[in-house]
């Protein structure tokens, strides 16, 4: 394989370029943002990114969804496993930030604050 | 050699604008509601690269699930009330994450195009080239996914079950109080 130049990164790998930005914006969201939920969306959104990241290696040029006739025909076809590995990550995902929210509602009856500057005042004060 | 076509362009373009805008609102209600869109736009790439499950599960739980479970959070929390619309930039945390995209970046270039034919994940003949070829043959279902869904990768899918559970669980003990009051 020869090496890709900067502009093929943009016109031919855009989609992992993507992936780059989607994760980088998600922990910027998780490191800056004070409100705990905004953190909790931030994580959603780094995990999106890998979820693209996932869809797009099984992408093929010119390839269909894989549902495949028992004669075969039709091909080519993406591939399968990417998007089995997705959907189980997605349902993982969800458990995940149901937990969380579950914590950060639990915290803001015992603190009364959703922010994590003032939580951790709050907490060296106890 | 494959180029970005313009519908991968402007679904990428509304999927950034909604990612940055959910970073940059000061309102969380206001994050929640442009994270559903940038969720939904998300699906339609997902369905772009021909991979219509994932989509409608992203739709459904992305964009519908997470959404319902974040409103509901800040429902019986709080919304705090500013005077500004956006955040202020932090600047040290942009850094680190622009060096993180950097980092991540500079491995772009080892990466085969996007929908190479020839791709190593493609032409691997032990997993995606044996799932099209003998998925029906096997399990008698036309559709690849759930075919490794349930037959090639089954026991992943009940460890999905049991984290799902144990997260359940795991809410309601630490919801304990509030839910048996």
């Amino acid at each position: 394989m020869t090496e890709a130049t900067l502009v093929d990164v943009f016109t031919t790998r855009h989609a992992y370029v993507m992936f780059v930005l989607l994760a980088s914006i998600g922990l910027y969201m998780m490191i800056a943002n004070q409100n705990l939920v905004k953190k909790l969306i931030g994580l959603n959104m780094f995990q999106t990114g890998v979820f693209l990241f996932f869809v797009t290696t099984a992408f093929v040029q010119g390839g269909s969804a894989p549902v495949i006739p028992p004669d075969g025909s039709g091909g080519p076809f993406v591939s399968p496993l990417p998007h089995v590995i997705v959907l189980t990550a997605i349902v993982v995902g969800v458990s995940l930030t149901a937990v969380g929210l579950a914590l950060i509602i639990r915290l803001y009856t015992e603190y009364g604050t959703l922010r994590a500057d003032s939580l951790r005042e709050v907490m060296q004060n106890e | 050699m494959t180029m970005i076509t313009p519908l991968e362009l402007t679904l990428f373009v509304f999927v950034l604008i909604t990612a940055i805008m959910t970073a940059l609102f000061r309102d969380v209600l206001a994050s929640i509601v442009i994270f559903a869109a940038y969720s939904l736009g998300l699906a339609v790439v997902y369905t772009f690269y021909r991979a219509p499950d994932v989509g409608l599960t992203e739709a459904a739980i992305g964009a519908g699930i997470t959404t319902i479970l974040l409103l509901l959070t800040i429902a019986k929390t709080t919304r705090p009330r500013h005077d500004e619309t956006f955040e202020k930039i932090n600047w040290p945390a942009a850094g680190v994450c622009g060096l993180f995209a950097l980092v991540l970046g500079a491995t772009m270039f080892a990466f085969p195009a996007v929908g190479d034919p020839n791709a190593p994940a493609m032409t691997n003949p032990d997993v995606t080239v044996y799932y099209i070829e003998n998925a029906y043959q096997e399990t008698g279902v036309e559709n690849a996914v759930t075919a490794v869904l349930a037959a090639y990768r089954g026991f992943d899918t009940f460890g999905e079950a049991v984290v799902v559970f144990a997260a359940g669980v795991a809410s309601l003990i630490v919801l304990g109080r509030e839910v048996f009051a």
